[in-house]
């Protein structure tokens, strides 16, 4: 028994909608992209970084390979560098993620031991070809820490005071370099 | 103001005028037919142009978004990339189907709603073929167009096509019944088929007199409305068409410019029958201060309006529905409105409205009892076996 | 205004022979089509406008629908050409079809047709006029006769459906 009432209901819904649209301010979704952008949330991932702590010769990644081994498509290329006598150093000499084989899911991130890659939110990353220009090798992988304060505060901070804590409980364990 | 409001028809007569010059006496007439088709063919497509434009914003802000505000300032010159897309696409005809169907279809489509503009009344004396027998003339012509969508989905080669063009045309069919008893009861009151001499009867009274304002002009507009939105395949009746349900229906198979012309088509239809609906019963060019032709534009923009509003709103009928909806709801519908209409006419003032509204509230609350919503389960019959 | 008449005769020939001659059935409909929109031009050059968007109405909106759903109901839609599908009948088909059009000419001939056009035209009104007072019995036979097909196609129409629903146990009442 309708009587035609909820034809009537459903269009002054529709229509308060329409005049929603243009008087009220935040009725319309839409973000005008490229002139506006979304805010940028701190747990976002997209595509790997390395972190050094001072200078890019000295990343925190020690080429331990655990996330090349992880990776489930296996993006991650990692080479040690070894020195004048062949022995191995901590840190790589190449790794490279290839960037059109990343489906960002972040497990690097997890299972890294030194806290080294983590996920950027970098995504406008378009190249005019696919096989070079999206494998990203070590140089433009490397970013500071500062950034990384940057774009995940908290989990920044977090991390420097881990570290800061092993860095102390490493001294006192050391014998006595300053008594 | 009186120039204003005859500004198109003086344009035409200054034109005659310069052609007189040199032009031979017998010809005369030809080039006035010819203003005013040109006058049609260029005001049409610019027309269906910017109703798709209108269509997307309007349905856009119904869904919280933006409608197309790229190209051009908010979107105007949208339907120009439209254009340009279509005509540069390829023309894929699938291989079994019959060529010359194939080709004639789309033009089959377009001519028959390109003609329902040349009895409109766009103003005072602005109507392009004035006919004695402008209404029957404006039906003939939209059944022709019902008939070109058979063709188009039969030439396709198509089972869903096909499917999809009897679909349309049942439905066509169906509704353009209630639609001519709507329209019946107009042609009753006035006692003319011609589309300005309906016009000049709902003169007068400051607007009172149109026949929205009776009983049984207000049910005869709703069900000339519905019936029209039916004819145009526009949501809620889009089966024909139906996007997403049978890929595309009729014009499946149809690619750049037929498909714009398929296109073309639907909107022109709705531009041709709000225009229609605004003159059988809200007083066509009829108002106040503004130009006539302003007036007959505003109308036909509510109208249309309202055919965009009621697609952002509802979903799809199902085709059983659909014909259920005709047959047994607006058919009877019409039925009883002829009747309240010649009651109405023959009994004085108040009683008319009286006699009239009651005649039509308890035939709409019969019939709507008479077809409850939904499914009901019958007493559990069982056969066992023998 | 001769010209207009030999044009739309032409088209309305071409129409007619379409409709019997061409091989392909849906060609065929869409020809008889353009017959039946010529025969409204002649309508319209009799002064019968009324008929002649009556004749376009029904002929073209409804006839011609009927014929094409008939037609797409057929297994064979591509075929021969009439003259070619006749076979051995050709020359049967020629002398009846010459005895007729010779019977139907001479009689045509033999008529005294006005060779001008009656006074006054006749307008809507008049025909609705007419048809209910003189010609009302006529006019109510055929309302009886339509409405008397209608309930025939319903009643044919529900028989199958309660067959169907019986056969398949489906409860419900739509």
């Amino acid at each position: 028994m309708s009587y035609g009432l909820g034809i009537l209901k459903g269009m002054s819904v529709t229509l308060k909608q329409f005049v929603e649209s243009y008087t009220k301010k935040g009725s319309i979704v839409t973000v005008q992209y490229p002139e506006e952008r979304r805010e940028d949330v701190e747990r976002f991932r997209n595509f790997p970084i390395l972190v050094y702590d001072e200078k890019p010769e000295a990343p925190r990644c020690v080429a331990c390979d655990i996330c090349a081994k992880e990776c489930p498509p296996k993006c991650i290329t990692i080479v040690r560098d070894r020195d004048e006598q062949g022995r191995g150093l901590q840190k790589p000499k190449v790794f490279d993620i290839d960037l059109s084989v990343c489906m960002s899911c972040g497990i690097c991130e997890e299972v890294c031991p030194f806290d080294a890659i983590f996920m950027d939110h970098q995504f406008e990353l378009s190249a005019y070809d696919r096989m070079e220009s999206l494998n990203y090798h070590q140089e433009k992988l490397l970013k500071p820490n500062s950034y990384l304060h940057q774009i995940r505060p908290t989990d920044a901070t977090q991390i420097d005071a881990k570290l800061k804590a092993k860095e102390e409980a490493k001294k006192k364990t050391q014998p006595g370099t300053t008594a | 103001m009186e120039r204003l409001d005859q500004l198109f028809v003086l344009l035409k007569k200054i034109i005659l005028q310069f052609a007189e010059s040199f032009l031979p006496a017998p010809l005369l007439p030809f080039l006035s037919i010819l203003v005013s088709i040109t006058a049609i063919a260029i005001f049409a497509p610019l027309t269906m142009m910017y109703l798709t434009w209108l269509e997307r914003k309007v349905i856009g802000r119904m869904q919280n978004r933006f409608g197309p505000n790229r190209v051009g300032i908010y979107g105007l010159l949208q339907p120009i990339a439209d254009g340009i897309k279509m005509l540069t696409k390829e023309d894929v005809i699938p291989l079994g189907a019959d060529r010359v169907t194939h080709f004639l279809a789309p033009v089959a489509v377009v001519v028959p709603s390109l003609l329902l503009f040349s009895v409109l009344p766009f103003g005072r004396n602005m109507t392009a073929v004035n006919l004695d027998i402008g209404l029957l003339f404006f039906i003939a012509v939209s059944s022709i167009g019902t008939l070109a969508i058979f063709m188009g989905g039969w030439a396709s080669r198509n089972k869903f096509s096909l499917l999809g063009a009897m679909r349309a045309f049942a439905q066509m069919i169906s509704y353009e019944v209630p639609l001519v008893l709507s329209v019946v009861t107009v042609v009753m009151i006035v006692g003319s088929l011609s589309t300005e001499k309906i016009v000049e009867a709902q003169s007068g009274w400051g607007g009172l007199r149109w026949f929205v304002f009776t009983p049984w002009g207000f049910v005869g507009f709703m069900l000339f409305f519905i019936c029209s939105v039916s004819e145009v395949n526009r949501t809620p009746f889009d089966i024909p068409e139906g996007e997403s349900e049978i890929v595309a229906g009729f014009h499946t198979e149809y690619s750049g410019m037929k498909f714009a012309l398929f296109y073309m088509a639907e909107f022109l239809g709705a531009f041709a029958y709000s225009a229609m609906a605004a003159t059988l019963f809200l007083g066509g060019w009829q108002g106040p201060l503004l130009p006539s032709w302003l007036w007959f534009g505003l109308k036909t923009f509510c109208l249309v309006f309202t055919m965009i509003w009621l697609r952002g709103t509802f979903p799809r009928f199902r085709v059983d529905q659909l014909m259920s909806y005709a047959w047994k709801f607006l058919f009877p519908m019409g039925l009883s409105n002829i009747l309240a209409a010649g009651i109405w006419y023959h009994t004085p003032f108040p009683l008319s409205f009286i006699f009239a509204t009651w005649i039509l509230l308890l035939s709409f609350i019969g019939l709507s009892r008479l077809n409850p919503t939904g499914t009901r389960l019958e007493r559990r019959t069982y056969r066992f076996a023998e | 205004m001769e010209l207009f008449f030999y044009l739309l005769a032409t088209l309305t020939l071409l129409g007619a022979l379409g409709a019997v001659l061409l091989k392909n059935l849906v060609h065929c409909a869409l020809s008889l089509i353009l017959f039946f929109a010529g025969i409204a031009g002649f309508y319209i050059l009799l002064q019968a406008e009324f008929i002649a968007a009556v004749q376009i109405l029904i002929y073209v909106g409804a006839v011609a629908t009927l014929v094409l759903f008939a037609i797409m109901l057929t297994q064979n839609v591509i075929g021969e050409t009439t003259l070619k599908g006749l076979g051995q009948n050709r020359w049967w088909a020629l002398g009846i079809s010459l005895v007729v059009i010779t019977v139907l000419v001479r009689a045509i001939q033999h008529q005294t047709l006005p060779s001008f056009l009656p006074e006054g035209r006749v307008t809507t009104n008049e025909i609705g006029h007419t048809l209910v007072t003189t010609y009302v019995l006529p006019f109510e036979v055929i309302s009886i006769l339509l409405t008397g097909a209608m309930i025939g196609a319903i009643v044919v129409a529900m028989e199958t459906k309660k067959n169907k629903q019986q056969a398949t146990g489906d409860r419900r009442r739509t």
